[in-house]
């Protein structure tokens, strides 16, 4: 079983003291990453539910920056400890509530005060408790509480705040005070230095008139920067100095300034000053100070990161990151920084210069918005025989996606147009589709009019250039159908031919014509030419399926299906009758059958005999996907399972939010063969896919005609399993291998200008290993200028110390 | 990596384009339909319909010898044109009583015959316009006059419409022999390029006889049935194939073979009219010095027909009905003759001609550059040195990633400043850019909200523009309806301001225009539709 596609951008990610690894959570699991190739080095799995925070112990000595340990957060009520070198789990703190975000102050605070006796170590979790005072039990609420990590238990009774939802907390560099957007109040604490379990906190709260989205602390300064859904920032300096300063209260005379003498500052808040910047045209989201105080870091919808110079207000753009901007991350080295975007990538900053160096990307997500204008399906397709899956993205564009190595393999931009995050979804891209063998893939396009203005369909047919699915444009056809709207496009199995479907009532066969009569020029062009047009009674074509061998061609008009020979474009039969107009066809493998799912109030899966041209049976049910096996005559249906009550009494239905039911069918028999739960099975795809031949040695036993089936939820999260195997937990296919090798090594001293060194034969036993402690021995010799090396004598001494070592550590 | 790199760019910025228009299937021409475009009308000779006859041109007939001059039959007049200027040079009008046809030169391009429509041939000398011969023995209008194009000088052959064809002594003025066999009008022949004793004869009783003077007495050599009355008849330079022309389709026979039909082109839609033999003057190429056939036809299309793979290789319409067609021999001209007396003339550009007295002026001893001094560090160029270097062969370019140039409207569309984008597009001269901005508007949601925002200057601009292209086919479907809206929309501002209201005025004239022809075209379409009902049921 292989899962992936999990969002990289649910919380904050964090750097490793070295800066050389980035921790992200990325579902129930956090994977590692490699910052120098931003490929994935390792996992850690363990919780049962979204990991929402990861804080990575900071290294107070230079020695002890080799230790790589982390604490985690997560919705499942438990608080991990790692070493995320080993890997391995250290300790589990279990809260029982579901934790939406967690700090750890004295982490940060000064070393210097933990020395001698060992203080225990506080965490403050922001959880989601239910209510008790409302009377309605099921009105959740957030609330603040402190845990004490050392003793594994949370402090009794204290909870600072409690709040209608729970949120994020945020926490200054120095460890000083935590804060929380509450609506449109910032409430800030402050943490005693030594902090136990029964300290009093001081607190203090900042109003604005608009909702805060986020808020950030200075590092060295009493200065608190917000940002809000408007897009303004604002800047209070001299937070807290009433209620903060009590050791040297009085001296400034904090008490006696009056309303004037504190400009921007609301009512009785406790601040010097308030100041607003407003740039950002949409919410931030981001919003960080650098770690000298300089500057101020700002980021939001519009997709533009902003760097504030906080003495003059003067701004510097790195603008077009093409998706709202949700988490700026710092790291240790100062030139490296990270920010996450909402479409699922992770870009890694080199500061001073914003130059992006590096992309970690996932499968991007769906926005929101678009699904507004949803008309079949999400438009996600599979390609069978390379595993991979094509999304149509937010900005124009399809992106292709490996399910087997749960990466990034290309994105093709299909429209050529500026994509604005901020901006209304007028140009979506509906509808992709892949031929069988992968080599062409066509795609529908619609500009939404403006008040019925200027509304256009476009269908566009791509050619694959080479292994890598980079496609290129072949053809464009404006308007295939007029003004309708493309309903469907299906690809012939064998040949060059292509058929779309309209809502306008028609379709069109499509075909590829080469010029063979022009061999002897240079040229050879190639385009799609509409072969063929049909019609049934003029009444809106929803589906439309190739045969297995490609000789006949279902064509659903609405409630019926007719059945053409697309060569001659004849109509040879008309079958059935289904209450709700057909949404999906589909040809079953090779047998001949054929499968139609419809929506609607009556929606229902129909199995047609073509043989006998009639109903082979039916189930009533809302089928969202159907796939089927190519050669075999097994189909698998994503079905949502029905909100009535009595599906309430299986339990496990229940549980999580399932919501919909994977159910493998034999077409000969009504009985399914198996049935696996989903969740979020609304708007998710099911596919089966070929085993890919790489994965052939491993998984011998898997007989070829058993394919795997992928299952995708609404938020691309994937799972691929063997039909055919034990209850999902199949063991027999496993993810390639692409982890332990792939970090690269950064080439320096010697290396960088002779080249690396030969390796030694011996050293091979211990590759075997992975996550063996780098040795930098070999490196760290040569390195430094050429004036500062020590003598070639004493090097070569060095040199030859570290190889016997070496061959001492393989011969045990 | 270098990959990854690449991939790693922020969001590319695109321009704004417009809709890309359909290509056709040759998108680009092959070199052979290149070489026949490449005859243009040369700039310096106008051959306006003034200067021009207003009869029928009849035959065009190029002299063998260079110059290469072309005589050309229109009424009772022969036009003598300069084979290197174009310019008529002469006409030879009072020879004639009655309208001259089939213009021929002799093979040393000294003598020019033609016939007329009263019988007789009348022989010329070429320079003077002397007057040299009357053949004087048809009884009816003498339609075909030819010298043998070999060797022979003292003979020519005729054909006329009392079905006779005659072959002339020329100098004694007498009539060697009557060849008969023909039923109908004798309207074309051609001589072997071969040979001086054969002949082709082509009649409207349908069949082509090759004659033979060597056994003339026993009728005709060889009969070719074109079953079309035959307008014209072709020997090919090998002088094994004839190419025969009538009704609407040109036939191709092997003589040699025993006149077996090879190919039969059938690509005009009217009576083709004449043929004559081209060939690609190319020093290079794969059709180099090939030889074609040139159809003309009344259709309007002359025809280029590669006879080796019986295909037609290049297709040209004029907008008159083409009566005759001449291409001289060194391929630098061809001249087609109408129904109405205009000549297209096309001549190509050679390279001979260009550089004519360009290098003839000699200059004495050019001054040796002097030598390449060594570049010292003192020199300022020396700082400099390689950057003009040349890559050798093997080398692998990296080239400079090339900017993206953008015009006004991008750059004001990258700012969100709409209305002033919309200005500026409408300001310019493209108007696949205007409208490809406009897409971008609605894409936006905001094209409406710019209409309302222009200023009365702009909007003046903004309605000339749809006045102007709002019926235009390939924009009609999306700037109909806006311009409905901006109307609507800007009413008041439109009655306010006369020039508005002018703009208006125009734009509903327009409207009014292209309802007319919508009516007329649903009008045909009625007619049109049930023949088609009727066609598709058969």
């Amino acid at each position: 079983m292989i899962t992936g596609g999990k969002s990289f951008v649910s919380s904050p990610p964090a750097f490793s003291n070295d800066a050389k690894r980035m921790l992200v959570c990325t579902g129930n699991t956090l994977s590692i990453f490699s910052t120098s190739t931003g490929l994935q080095i390792s996992e850690l799995e363990g919780h049962g539910a979204p990991v929402t925070s990861v804080i990575v112990v900071p290294a107070s000595t230079p020695a002890s920056k080799v230790l790589c340990h982390c604490w985690t957060a997560s919705l499942d009520g438990k608080i991990r400890f790692w070493d995320f070198m080993a890997p391995e789990l250290i300790r589990t703190i279990d809260i029982g509530f579901p934790i939406h975000s967690m700090v750890i102050p004295s982490l940060l605070s000064q070393p210097t005060e933990r020395k001698g006796k060992s203080l225990d170590l506080f965490a403050y979790i922001y959880i989601e408790a239910e209510r008790q005072k409302e009377g309605q039990p099921n009105s959740s609420s957030g609330q603040i509480r402190k845990c004490n990590l050392t003793k594994s238990r949370l402090a009794g009774g204290v909870s600072l705040a409690e709040t209608h939802k729970p949120g994020c907390i945020t926490i200054s560099p120095s460890g000083e005070y935590i804060g929380i957007c509450e609506t449109r109040r910032l409430r800030i604490w402050e943490i005693p230095t030594k902090d136990s379990d029964n300290a009093i906190y001081k607190k203090i709260r900042l109003h604005h008139t608009k909702t805060f989205t986020t808020l950030a602390f200075h590092p060295t300064e009493r200065v608190v920067a917000a940002g809000d859904v408007t897009g303004r920032i604002l800047l209070w300096r001299g937070v807290g100095h009433r209620t903060f300063s009590t050791s040297d209260k009085f001296i400034s005379g904090g008490f006696s300034k009056d309303a004037e003498e504190r400009p921007g500052v609301r009512g009785n808040d406790d601040a010097d000053s308030c100041t607003t910047w407003h740039w950002h045209s949409a919410e931030v989201n981001v919003l960080f100070f650098s770690s000298d105080g300089a500057y101020l870091f700002s980021g939001g919808r519009e997709g533009v990161f902003v760097v504030w110079q906080l003495d003059t207000g003067k701004k510097k753009f790195l603008p077009r990151i093409g998706s709202p901007l949700l988490y700026f991350t710092n790291s240790s080295d100062p030139s490296l920084s990270s920010i996450s975007c909402a479409n699922n990538r992770i870009h890694l900053l080199r500061m001073p210069s914003m130059e992006i160096l590096r992309s970690i990307s996932g499968i991007k997500l769906p926005s929101s918005v678009s699904d507004i204008y949803e008309e079949s399906g999400s438009g996600v397709v599979f390609d069978h025989t390379a595993g991979l899956v094509a999304i149509p993205t937010d900005n124009y564009s399809v992106q292709f996606y490996s399910l087997f190595n749960d990466r990034e393999i290309s994105e093709v931009q299909i429209c050529e147009r500026n994509h604005q995050p901020g901006d209304e979804v007028m140009v979506k891209v509906n509808l992709v589709a892949l031929s069988r063998d992968g080599s062409t893939m066509g795609t529908v396009e619609t500009r939404l009019p403006e008040e019925k203005i200027g509304g256009l369909v476009s269908l566009k047919f791509w050619a694959c250039g080479s292994q890598n699915k980079d496609f290129s444009l072949s053809t464009v056809i404006y308007e295939p159908h007029r003004g309708a709207s493309v309903s469907s496009i299906a690809f012939h199995p064998t040949c060059n031919m292509a058929i779309t479907s309209s809502y306008g009532g028609d379709f069109k066969i499509w075909v590829r014509m080469h010029d063979t009569h022009l061999k002897d020029q240079m040229l050879q062009s190639s385009g799609w030419r509409c072969h063929a047009v049909g019609s049934y009674k003029k009444r809106p074509m929803t589906a439309a399926a190739f045969s297995a061998d490609g000789s006949v061609l279902a064509v659903a008009a609405e409630n019926v299906v007719t059945l053409w020979d697309p060569d001659q474009n004849i109509l040879v039969a008309v079958i059935g009758d289904t209450l709700e107009p057909i949404s999906t066809l589909s040809f079953v493998g090779k047998s001949t059958f054929l499968v139609s799912a419809s929506r609607g109030s009556n929606p229902q899966l129909t199995v047609w005999s073509m043989s006998k041209l009639s109903i082979s049976w039916s189930y009533k049910l809302h089928v969202e996907d159907i796939t089927c096996s190519l050669d075999g005559s097994t189909f698998a249906v994503l079905a949502l399972l029905p909100e009535t009550s009595e599906c309430v009494e299986s339990t496990e239905a229940t549980l999580q939010g399932v919501d919909g039911a994977i159910l493998l069918f034999n077409v000969e028999n009504p009985f399914p063969l198996a049935t696996w739960f989903a969740s979020k099975a609304q708007g998710g795809r099911l596919s089966f896919l070929q085993t890919s031949p790489k994965l052939e040695d491993e998984v011998a036993d898997v007989k070829p005609a058993h394919g795997l089936l992928a299952y995708m939820n609404r938020n691309y999260e994937y799972v691929l399993f063997n039909s055919y195997g034990e209850q999902g937990h199949n063991q027999s296919v496993t993810r390639q291998q692409n982890s332990s090798n792939l970090e690269e090594k950064e080439k320096i001293g010697y290396a960088s200008i002779y080249g690396e060194l030969a390796e030694l034969s011996e050293e091979k036993n211990q590759t075997r290993i992975p996550y063996i402690q780098y040795e930098k021995n070999w490196e760290t010799i040569f390195s430094g200028p050429s004036h500062k090396l020590a003598p070639l004598t004493k090097l070569c001494l060095d040199f030859l110390d570290s190889s016997l070592e070496r061959r001492a550590v393989t011969v045990e | 990596m270098a990959e990854d790199e690449s991939r790693i760019s922020i969001a590319k910025t695109f321009r704004v384009k417009p809709k890309l228009r359909p290509t056709s299937n040759k998108a680009t021409p092959t070199p052979e339909s290149k070489f026949w475009k490449s005859f243009k009308i040369p700039k310096d000779i106008e051959f306006t319909p003034s200067k021009s006859v207003i009869y029928p041109i009849t035959s065009i007939a190029f002299s063998p010898i260079a110059p290469h001059d072309f005589a050309a039959t229109h009424s009772a007049n022969i036009s003598i044109f300069s084979g290197k200027t174009l310019e008529p040079k002469s006409t030879i009008a009072s020879a004639f009583a009655d309208s001259a046809t089939s213009a021929a030169f002799r093979c040393d391009g000294k003598l020019l015959a033609a016939g007329d429509l009263t019988g007789t041939v009348h022989v010329f000398d070429a320079k003077s316009r002397t007057h040299l011969r009357r053949l004087k023995c048809h009884s009816a209008a003498a339609r075909l006059v030819r010298y043998p194009r070999a060797d022979d000088k003292f003979h020519l052959f005729s054909g006329g419409d009392d079905s006779v064809v005659k072959y002339w002594d020329v100098t004694t003025e007498t009539c060697l022999f009557n060849l008969l066999g023909h039923k109908d009008y004798v309207r074309c022949g051609d001589a072997s390029p071969v040979s001086d004793d054969m002949f082709a004869s082509g009649s409207y009783d349908h069949k082509v006889r090759i004659w033979d003077v060597r056994v003339s007495n026993s009728g005709s050599v060889m009969e070719l049935n074109h079953e079309k009355p035959v307008e014209s008849v072709l020997y090919l330079p090998s002088g094994g194939l004839i190419a025969t022309a009538g009704g609407n389709f040109v036939k191709i026979w092997d003589v040699i073979g025993g006149g077996k039909l090879l190919y039969s082109m059938e690509s005009h839609n009217k009576t083709v009219t004449s043929l004559c033999i081209g060939k690609i003057g190319k020093e290079s190429g794969e059709e180099a010095q090939q030889y074609r056939i040139l159809s003309v036809s009344l259709d309007g299309y002359m025809k280029v027909f590669d006879y080796a793979k019986f295909k037609i290789t290049h297709s040209m319409r004029f907008p008159n009905p083409l009566l005759s067609v001449g291409f001289s021999p060194d391929c630098s001209t061809r001249v087609i003759g109408t129904t109405n007396g205009t000549f297209y003339v096309g001549r190509r550009k050679t390279k001979l001609e260009s550089d004519g007295p360009g290098d003839v002026v000699g200059l004495g001893d050019v001054e040796v550059d002097p030598e390449r001094r060594v570049i010292r560090p003192t020199y300022f160029r020396y700082f400099h040195r390689g950057q003009n270097t040349k890559p050798s062969e093997g080398d692998y370019l990296i080239t400079r990633p090339r900017k993206l140039k953008f015009a006004v409207h991008d750059k004001l569309l990258k700012k969100f400043r709409h209305k002033e984008a919309l200005v500026a597009a409408l300001s310019g001269k493209n108007t696949e850019n205007v409208v490809a901005v406009m897409e971008e508007l609605v894409a936006r949601k905001k094209l409406l909200k710019c209409v309302s925002n222009l200023d009365e200057e702009e909007l003046g601009l903004l309605l000339g523009f749809l006045q102007k292209y709002s019926t235009m086919p390939r924009y009609a479907g999306f700037l109909m309806r806006f311009t409905e809206k901006v109307v609507e929309m800007r009413a008041d501002d439109i009655k306010s301001s006369d020039q508005l209201r002018g703009n208006i005025r125009n734009l509903k004239r327009d409207v009014e225009e292209e309802i007319r022809i919508q009516q007329s075209m649903q009008e045909i379409q009625g007619i049109i539709s049930p023949m088609l009902r009727i066609a598709a049921r058969r």
